[in-house]
């Protein structure tokens, strides 16, 4: 679970596999028909002259060099730029601060519930269990608020019903306990783990 | 307020973010921009062409559809809009994850179908006396098959094994819901039949 833009990884997906097919149609039907041939043909004189046309009236001073072909150059550094921030921006989203701000003040003093104490307890409970191969809890941020993921590997042929259940009392034990109900999400893999961990081999 | 946000976790965590995909796409166009880009700069600074300066490339795209033997252009590009049709479908397509959405308990709980399916096995292994290496239990996303495989004159009782797997399914509680379907296979062979 992270915070990649999902809808743009499709947009992008879609644009670049419309433009190749297009080109890669565009190119069977010029070489396997004479009529789209032509086509093709005088499309692209077009696009040359066109493009000379506009590069011999735009002189930049003396020099020779166009305006359009700087335009050119300067459009295709951008879209680079653009996509490598696409590329990077990828992932993230995930929050540390499990509980962090839980504060309890009564007559006896102050409570503060600390970071990693949500995710300690809960994955030593879980842990312990002979039915659970590991354990993982970790926070994330979704639409501003935090989430918790418990993700159990349990043993192979453990019946994820009986998982589900126990993470649940866990969970809302702890909810007691810190007095925050944080909304949570339960995964239950398989994993090489989860295989090894079992003296049956099969593929079930 | 958490259920919108807990049923977009569930969705987000039962698709594929077709990340890996839309990174190849752009990686390959990110090179062919450099490309370009590389080849124009040469030709502003007067250098040889990597393999074509810009002004011939445009020139002798006209020429294109009479490239012989046209099986080249042809190929070439079959080989482009296959590619474009493969980033196509997936951009389209829903991308599921084989995993299901279990309703147990008030959080969300999110299986992976090879748990579901050792589990069922387990079950029927345990409830029908079946040998654990003779059931195959494969879980899609709207069915279930068990497949059992008897050893040689000993009959299963296929009704059983499908009231054994409907009940454990439903103890499951799974969005959507699956179909159990029960086969019995042809027995083993033997190893002193052989």
């Amino acid at each position: 679970m992270n915070q990649t833009n999902r809808a743009l990884n499709r947009i992008l997906l879609f644009l670049i596999g419309l433009v190749l097919l297009a080109v890669g149609a565009a190119m069977v039907a010029a070489a396997a028909s004479p009529v789209v041939g032509d086509v093709w043909r005088s499309t692209s004189e077009q696009l040359e002259s066109g493009l000379l046309g506009a590069a011999q009236a735009s002189p930049i001073g003396t020099s020779g060099v166009s305006w359009v072909i700087v335009g050119a150059l300067a459009a295709i550094v951008i879209l680079i730029v653009l996509l490598i921030v696409v590329l990077a921006r990828l992932g993230g989203g995930r929050s540390r601060s499990v509980l962090q701000s839980s504060m309890d003040e009564n007559t006896l003093g102050r409570v503060v519930v600390k970071d990693s104490f949500a995710s300690d307890a809960l994955t030593h409970s879980l842990a312990s269990r002979g039915d659970v191969v590991s354990a993982k809890v970790t926070a994330a941020e979704v639409q501003k608020e935090t989430v918790l993921h418990i993700s159990v590997t349990p043993q192979r042929n453990t019946s994820p019903r009986v998982i589900a259940l126990e993470v649940d009392r866990l969970a809302s034990n702890l909810a007691v306990l810190t007095g925050q109900d944080i909304p949570t999400y339960v995964s239950i893999r398989t994993g090489l783990r989860a295989r090894l961990a079992t003296e049956h081999r099969e593929l079930a | 307020m958490s259920d919108r946000v807990l049923s977009r976790v569930i969705r987000r965590e039962t698709h594929s973010p077709r990340t890996v995909a839309m990174a190849v796409a752009v990686v390959l166009v990110i090179l062919a921009l450099i490309y370009v880009g590389l080849e124009i700069v040469l030709d502003l600074l007067s250098q040889p062409a990597l393999l074509i300066a810009p002004a011939d490339a445009l020139a002798q795209l006209a020429d294109v559809p009479g490239i012989q033997p046209s099986g080249t252009v042809i190929g070439i590009g079959v080989l482009v809009a296959i590619v474009g049709l493969v980033f196509l479908v997936l951009s389209l397509t829903p991308g599921r994850l084989s995993k299901h959405r279990m309703d147990i308990g008030d959080r969300a709980v999110i299986v992976d179908n090879g748990v579901l399916a050792a589990s069922l096995a387990q079950r029927i292994s345990d409830e029908a006396g079946i040998p654990r290496d003779h059931i195959t239990v494969g879980v899609a996303h709207r069915v279930v098959d068990v497949v059992i495989t008897p050893d040689a004159g000993l009959p299963i009782d296929a009704s059983r094994v499908r009231l054994i797997a409907d009940e454990e399914m439903a103890g499951y509680r799974l969005t959507p819901p699956v179909k159990t379907v029960v086969k019995i296979a042809a027995p083993k062979e033997q190893e002193f039949s052989r």
